[in-house]
């Protein structure tokens, strides 16, 4: 038995220089970001960091050129995706748009669709977000009622998402909605592309447990949305939106939220640090790079065409409980590490110790996930 | 191929005693998995010895297997030449060389009462010695395999200059077979979970057990991700340290699991895995064993950590990236 996948990720050529790249614009254009905005980094938005980033050609790399993407390797998209990361560059705005919106465009939108928003999100000025979760539809994602309902003018949508992150500063929502009255769990959906400047459309800010503004209530009043809107095959929504999950939960953002903190905590404690902290930091590496090869090998499964559900599942499950556990641990592990002094290792910390339970709840829950990868076990 | 040979073979020879078992596994040449064509063996890769060694794992194979690959592989390094017969390695010897004699001690030595020769390593110097010069004690790891002292007394030894760090070799080694056995006590729990009814339906049904086996899979999931990828950066060996950065972490990572592992694989047993008949303490009694072997965890996280301290925080980055860029 193989419980996870056989892919090996060989490195696209030129893998140096393009990290060199990467840092370099990282160092150049990330500065002055206070510490604990580098943590979590992509939930942090900088529309203007992410046009210059379009700009330098790190955005829809792997889009054609004739979307306003580079042709470029998806595992050349991997390099350069974990070290803005590992950078803690604030990747938050156009990151949803880049990693899974404009894919699922370019692989079901129509000519239209991929002309109205792939140029736009590859030069980092189009921003998306993701319309799922309802108020009696979280985990339970099946249950949702937002309805769309079909009239000459178009599609009238009428309903609410509530978690949305970024639904204020989004361009276009993909939303998945009940298309068929009357239909009952994954049947009768479908995704629209609603763009948020609508007639119709409320955005309401929940604002989280340490103050910041990333959750919306959105609500749909007789929304007015064009039949070109639909996206894909009507009905067929439940299966589009589960494909795209999958794209959502392998990539090093499930398991370098937390990873500025070890970089700033090892420069803490410096280049010959006392047993017990060295233990603490060894553990810290081994899981660091141990999910980065799993990480690595999941990518290298997409990027083979082969479907990577049950293994994007244990490289989330698994990535989450280390991003969580690396603040724990260093708190833990410290000597008089007292949370309320300035300084980025500390910043970096207390900011993680509260925010890393979120890590575990976003993209599927850790019980989701489980159920998930038993699923693929073969229990019966 | 190798792989093909060594899932039949160890079939065979798994649970047989070593009098019946060893000459099939000798027979086959595996000891030649990592000598160069030239030098008569196989010129197999640490990929060849990861997958071969996992299959020890996935059996539960009680035999110096992986021992008398790595002799081969360090006699053949020293420029030695290779006596016949089978090899185990000792862990740690130590002791003081006078000439071609050596008075000290070996140990463990996995399967020291068996075998023909002994390799080991002691300040740059490779010894290999003849069991029969040496005052064998018996010992043995929780599973009851054989790990015994040698005691030399001014025995006849061959040796010769090595740069190897022994224990980045066994420590893939243990890794690989940890990474198999996880992998075995997975499926095991898998099909007891959808055998064995209770409250009317298999153990499968619950979801507390699920959200377990899940984990189990995970575990055994990350040690086989990070055991290939260790073999592979050995291979490749870029910046000539024996992969020491990616075997350091796999090692560690491996003896993690093995708690994990273990103890969700008996909890979905229950009693009938507590038992000596049933297969499960084959697996799990070795691998609490090969967890403490060649490093445990305290061994290779303060190892590990002050070699990521020493590049410092952005540097660990870079080295893990660099290495893994180097193909």
């Amino acid at each position: 038995m193989h419980a996870f996948g056989n892919h090996i990720f060989d490195p696209p050529p030129g893998a140096q220089a393009l990290r060199s790249e990467v840092r370099a614009f990282i160092a150049a254009n990330v500065v002055g970001v206070p510490p604990a905005r580098r943590t979590n980094c992509w939930s942090t938005s900088d529309p203007a960091f992410s046009r210059k980033l379009g700009a330098a050609g790190f955005i829809g790399m792997v889009w054609p050129k004739a979307y306003g993407g580079h042709a470029r390797h998806p595992l050349e998209r991997y390099i350069v995706i974990e070290e803005l990361l590992a950078g803690g560059a604030p990747v938050g705005a156009h990151w949803i748009a880049d990693r899974q919106t404009g894919p699922l465009i370019l692989k079901y939108g129509t000519e239209e669709q991929r002309q109205k928003y792939l140029l736009g999100m590859a030069r980092g000025e189009i921003f998306a977000c993701i319309g799922l979760s309802e108020p009696g539809a979280g985990s339970d994602l099946a249950s949702i009622s937002t309805k769309a309902r079909r009239t000459k003018d178009g599609w009238i949508i009428t309903g609410q998402k509530i978690w949305t992150s970024g639904a204020h500063m989004a361009h276009v929502m993909l939303a998945l909605v009940r298309s068929e009255a009357g239909s009952q769990r994954h049947s009768g959906l479908s995704q629209f592309l609603i763009d948020m400047d609508l007639p119709g459309i409320t955005i309401r800010p929940i604002i989280d447990l340490v103050g910041d503004h990333h959750f919306n209530e959105v609500f749909f009043n007789d929304v007015v949305v064009p039949d070109a809107m639909l996206i894909g095959v009507e009905g067929d929504g439940w299966a589009q939106a589960t494909a795209e999950l999958a794209l959502e939960r392998s990539g090093p953002e499930r398991y370098l939220s937390s990873h500025v903190l070890l970089a700033a905590m090892i420069d803490f404690a410096g280049r010959d640090p006392e047993p017990g902290i060295a233990a603490v930091i060894g553990k810290l590496t081994a899981e660091l790079w141990t999910l980065r090869q799993m990480s690595m090998s999941v990518a290298a499964t997409l990027a083979a065409g082969d479907d990577p559900m049950v293994g994007a599942a244990m490289v989330k499950d698994l990535g989450n409980s280390y991003e969580q556990a690396l603040p724990l641990a260093i708190q833990a592990g410290l000597d008089c590490v007292e949370l309320s002094e300035k300084g980025d290792m500390i910043e970096m910390l207390a900011s993680l110790l509260q925010t890393s339970p979120s890590f575990s709840l976003r993209g599927g829950t850790r019980e989701i996930l489980r159920g998930i990868i038993a699923r693929g076990l073969d229990l019966r | 191929m190798v792989c093909d040979t060594a899932r039949v073979l160890f079939a065979k020879a798994a649970g047989v005693d070593f009098d019946q078992s060893w000459p099939l596994v000798a027979e086959a040449g595996f000891s030649g998995l990592l000598v160069a064509e030239e030098d008569g063996g196989f010129g197999g890769d640490w990929g060849d010895f990861y997958a071969v060694m996992r299959l020890v794992g996935t059996h539960a194979l009680a035999l110096p297997v992986g021992e008398d690959m790595l002799a081969a592989h360090l006699i053949t390094n020293a420029g030695l030449s290779r006596p016949v017969g089978a090899f185990s390695v000792a862990a740690k010897t130590i002791g003081t060389l006078d000439g071609a004699r050596f008075t000290g001690t070996m140990a463990p030595v996995p399967w020291g009462r068996h075998v023909d020769h002994v390799v080991g390593l002691t300040n740059g110097t490779l010894l290999v010695v003849e069991a029969r010069h040496a005052e064998i004690v018996h010992a043995s790891n929780p599973a009851g395999d054989p790990m015994d002292r040698l005691v030399l007394d001014s025995a006849p030894v061959i040796h010769g200059p090595i740069t190897t760090d022994l224990w980045l070799l066994a420590a893939l080694q243990r890794t690989a077979q940890i990474a198999g056995a996880l992998d075995h006590i997975l499926e095991l729990s898998i099909v007891h979970a959808n055998t064995r009814i209770q409250f009317g339906k298999p153990l499968a049904r619950f979801q507390a057990v699920q959200q377990n086996l899940a984990l189990l899979a995970i575990e055994a999931g990350a040690v086989n991700c990070a055991g290939r990828a260790a073999a592979g950066a050995l291979t490749r060996d870029c910046d000539r340290d024996q992969a020491a950065l990616e075997i350091a972490s796999a090692k560690l990572r491996a003896n993690m699991a093995v708690g994990v592992g273990t103890s969700i694989a008996h909890q979905v047993h229950g009693a009938i895995g507590f038992t000596q008949d049933f297969s499960l303490h084959r697996y799990t009694r070795r691998l609490i064993g090969w967890r403490s072997d060649y490093g445990n965890d305290l061994y290779w996280a303060q190892r590990l950590g002050k070699m990521a301290a020493g590049y410092d925080g952005a540097g660990l980055w870079d080295e893990i990236t660099r290495r893994s860029d180097a193909i």
